[in-house]
């Protein structure tokens, strides 16, 4: 084993490699290259995955890497850092797939010793990967395959009699390879999108379970330490936070059925008559048991609920999230929190992103709906609107893959393609990623976001609030009083290229600290100069104190993941919308009539970004100043 | 600074489980951020949702004091907080074994025993806390009391539905 050289600035030091086939583990040195040009989290992985997964691997084969990534602030006293990133070739889309999720486990990698784990192989049986400081195991998970995974994480945590170990489960769903099985920690935060638990199911592996009893240190303790309380505070004493440590996302529900963005019936429209009983005024009181938060973080978003009576009496479960409440709520037509709450634990134990199993399910109910799906296929089952205890079945079919749920398993793209009979039109998808809680329609750009995501149709690396709320300060600010109005008018596509380019790279940033989302939204309580401010304090290196620099690596990882999709094939022709937002327009409420008009969009969004206007890729003079020739060496 | 006699209060109902508190605690006493090495620690429970903070005191009786060969443990007689003398420890490590909130630690790196000492009656934890969980103020009989309904509730509440929930499939 390498012992760690640079602690002292933040990083462990070392990155973890784990070969199932052969059972081997072994140690490296972290880059001091790869720190400079990528920082973390994202970044490294990125980096790793571009060199390791070359072009048209099969994502369930052996040669998939499977890697989990820290940042240089995982495991310190900054505000919202316990956040943790899985990459890999992804399961469901065959393209870049990354899926971030909180909860305590990358911190305690941090603890162990390594800012990233890389897993490579198959292990013959099944297995699980137990890391403890510097033992690392291969061990045998015969006793474990076939369980859930609360079940899973129960009995290592038994098995190892160390509450404290964290524990990556996947669940049948990941077992059976269902294409979008998520990856669970701390039993109800999921690594969810883009199929992370398939890969872990392709590699027999059914758990990483890490113990670290380490530290991490940084360049400049007590400065750092001065900083990380007052941002603390700045979270403590932000009226937004509060309102979210009140009601987590659920604050959303409200907010998107004022602006009509609220996707109902497989993104039919943006209204839903039943919003209210949805929403956190509605939830909290009757529901909530518990608050609770990932690590280091002040805010709290994370809603432990109860169900007391009715037919899901019983159900004990944190969230689920906005984006659970309009997968399993709104889009398939159902106003029953308690279904949404039920949906949740289910997808959470199975293993299964609730976004876009709820999504397929919807896109079920629609293509039944349409004839295009009928009764023989699904069973007998009647695939109706607000039908809660359908829904429930079909996600349980497709953890199985039983009947109709083994179709639905692979993803709408998919799915559509075998039934046919124009069901391709319901698949609301980007590039094999079932589209989350947005509507270009009435909020255009992430209409954009959307079509120019790396992973699919993506609500989470360019997501703008500024316009979606209507923050005008905040934009004057950030883009200059002269694109005022329209850069927070949600209904037209003027200068959103430029907002969602300059978040992105926001974001970008965020993912290789690594530090959450809700840090950075609502609107936002840290940006670009706050990790400027902190960088050089954690790490010793100045240059990470110029904000021009961090753009330049922001840049650098957003152009690497866009070159590893390129190698699959990815240009601008797939940077596309489903034509429910390029041709339906909205139907009912305050956007009634709206449509996206990507094209101009995205002209301006690859100019921006120094891409080609015609391929939509990363241009040579783009590639030499970002400093990414190295990538013409794999193909 | 309070003058009262005072000790750190625990509330486990505001308890979010962030473990700031931990990172706090080792950022100040060890200079570095390293939960294992904190003077207390917040247990976890993921499958009921709460999240128990273990902090040293106060203890009706004090284990460690009664356990400690070399009289090294000190009890305020009053605040009945515990302080530890480094000077007269001779790593017997019973005090480790003796605590029944598991706060009182072995180093194994520097072969010492890590103890909370209450930071001198500022205590860093407790103003670290984001949700006000942990506290430090003069006695208080009802937060004691109070800390136990949060589990009690739930697990009336879970036994009571556990007939609904049976049949379910998933129990």
């Amino acid at each position: 084993m390498v012992m760690p050289e640079m602690a002292g600035n933040g990083y462990a030091g070392r990155i973890l490699r784990v070969d199932l086939t052969e059972g081997a583990a072994r140690a490296s040195t972290l880059p001091s290259s790869w720190i400079r040009d990528f920082l973390g989290g994202d970044g490294i992985a990125a980096r790793t995955l571009f060199e390791e997964v070359p072009a048209r691997t099969d994502p369930l084969s052996p040669k998939n890497r499977l890697i989990v990534a820290t940042g240089p602030i995982t495991g310190t006293l900054w505000p919202m850092s316990g956040r943790t990133v899985f990459v890999s070739k992804a399961a469901l889309t065959g393209i870049w797939g990354e899926s971030h999720v909180g909860g305590f486990l990358g911190a305690e990698l941090k603890f162990a010793g390594y800012d990233m784990l890389v897993v490579s192989g198959r292990a013959e049986k099944p297995v699980y990967l137990s890391i403890q400081d510097d033992t690392v195991t291969v061990n045998d998970a015969a006793k474990l395959w076939g369980l859930k995974t609360h079940e899973t994480t129960s009995r290592i945590k038994e098995m190892q009699n160390d509450p404290d170990v964290q524990v990556a489960a996947i669940g049948p769903a990941g077992e059976n390879l269902v294409r979008f099985a998520s990856v669970l920690v701390n039993h109800a935060r999921a690594a969810g999108r883009t199929g992370m638990g398939a890969v872990m199911g392709s590699k027999n592996l059914k758990a990483i379970a890490v113990r670290g009893t380490g530290s991490v240190s940084v360049a400049n303790h007590d400065g750092f330490v001065e900083l990380a309380k007052a941002a603390h505070m700045r979270v403590r004493t932000n009226p937004q936070a509060r309102e979210m440590h009140k009601w987590g996302t659920w604050i959303l529900t409200a907010v998107k059925q004022q602006i009509g963005e609220l996707p109902t019936r497989n993104h039919r429209t943006g209204v839903f008559d039943g919003w209210e009983s949805l929403s956190g005024d509605y939830i909290r009181p009757r529901y909530t048991v518990s608050d609770r938060a990932c690590f280091g973080c002040s805010l709290g978003c994370k809603k432990v609920n109860y169900v007391r009576d009715g037919p899901y009496a019983g159900t004990l479960e944190e969230g689920p999230e906005y984006e659970g409440l309009m997968a399993f709520g709104s889009s398939l037509g159902i106003a029953d929190y308690p279904t949404t709450l039920k949906a949740n634990q289910l997808c959470n134990r199975y293993g299964l992103d609730m976004i876009s199993t709820g999504m397929t399910i919807s896109f079920a109910f629609e293509a039944f709906e349409k004839g295009a799906i009928d009764r023989e296929m699904t069973g007998g089952l009647d695939l109706k609107w607000g039908n809660s205890e359908v829904a429930i079945r079909l996600l349980e079919m497709i953890a199985k893959r039983e009947g109709i749920g083994d179709m639905l398993a692979e993803g709408t793209r998919a799915a559509a393609k075998r039934i046919g009979r124009g069901s391709a039109k319901y698949a609301i998808h980007v590039k094999g990623l079932e589209v989350s809680g947005q509507d270009g329609r009435t909020h255009r750009s992430i209409g954009l976001s959307h079509a120019t995501g790396a992973r699919g149709a993506d609500h989470l690396r360019s997501l703008v609030v500024v316009d979606q709320l209507g923050y005008q300060e905040v934009a004057a600010r950030r883009w200059g009083k002269d694109k005022l109005p329209e850069i927070v008018d949600p209904y037209t596509e003027k200068y959103k290229a430029a907002a969602v380019v300059e978040t992105e790279n926001a974001y970008s940033i965020r993912d290789a600290l690594i530090v959450c989302w809700y840090s950075v939204s609502w609107p936002p309580i840290f940006w670009m100069d706050d990790f400027a401010k902190v960088l050089p304090l954690v790490t010793g290196i100045d240059d990470f104190g110029r904000t021009a620099e961090l753009t330049k690596i922001a840049e650098r990882q957003i152009a690497l993941k866009r070159l590893f999709n390129a190698r699959e094939g990815i240009t601008r022709k797939d940077d596309r919308l489903p034509e429910r937002f390029t041709k339906e327009p909205m139907p009912d409420g305050p956007g009634k009539g709206q449509l996206v008009n990507l094209e101009p969009m995205l002209d301006d969004y690859y100019r921006l970004r120094g891409w080609d206007q015609e391929t939509g890729l990363p241009t040579a003079e783009t590639i030499r100043r970002l400093a990414l020739g190295w990538t013409d060496r794999f193909t | 600074m309070v003058s009262l006699p005072s000790q750190l209060n625990v509330d486990y109902s505001k308890c979010t489980g962030c473990r700031i508190c931990e990172l706090a605690c080792s950022a100040k006493k060890e200079n570095l951020f390293q939960p294992s090495l904190a003077r207390l620690r917040v247990i976890r429970y993921d499958d009921l949702g709460v999240d128990i903070p273990n902090v040293c005191g106060p203890c009706e009786e004090a284990p460690c004091v009664e356990v400690c060969p070399v009289y090294a443990m000190r009890r305020d007689p009053v605040s009945k907080m515990v302080y530890m003398d480094g000077d007269k420890c001779i790593l017997c490590k019973s005090c480790v074994g003796a605590c029944v909130n598991g706060v009182i630690r072995l180093d194994i790196q520097r072969m010492r025993i890590i103890k909370c000492d209450h930071c001198d009656g500022d205590p860093e934890c407790a103003k670290a806390c984001p949700t006000g969980a942990i506290t430090y103020g003069p006695i208080a009989k009802t937060a004691r009391v109070d800390r136990q309904s949060k589990i009690q509730r739930y697990l009336r509440e879970t036994k009571r539905t556990a007939a609904f929930s049976a049949g379910d499939g998933d129990a």
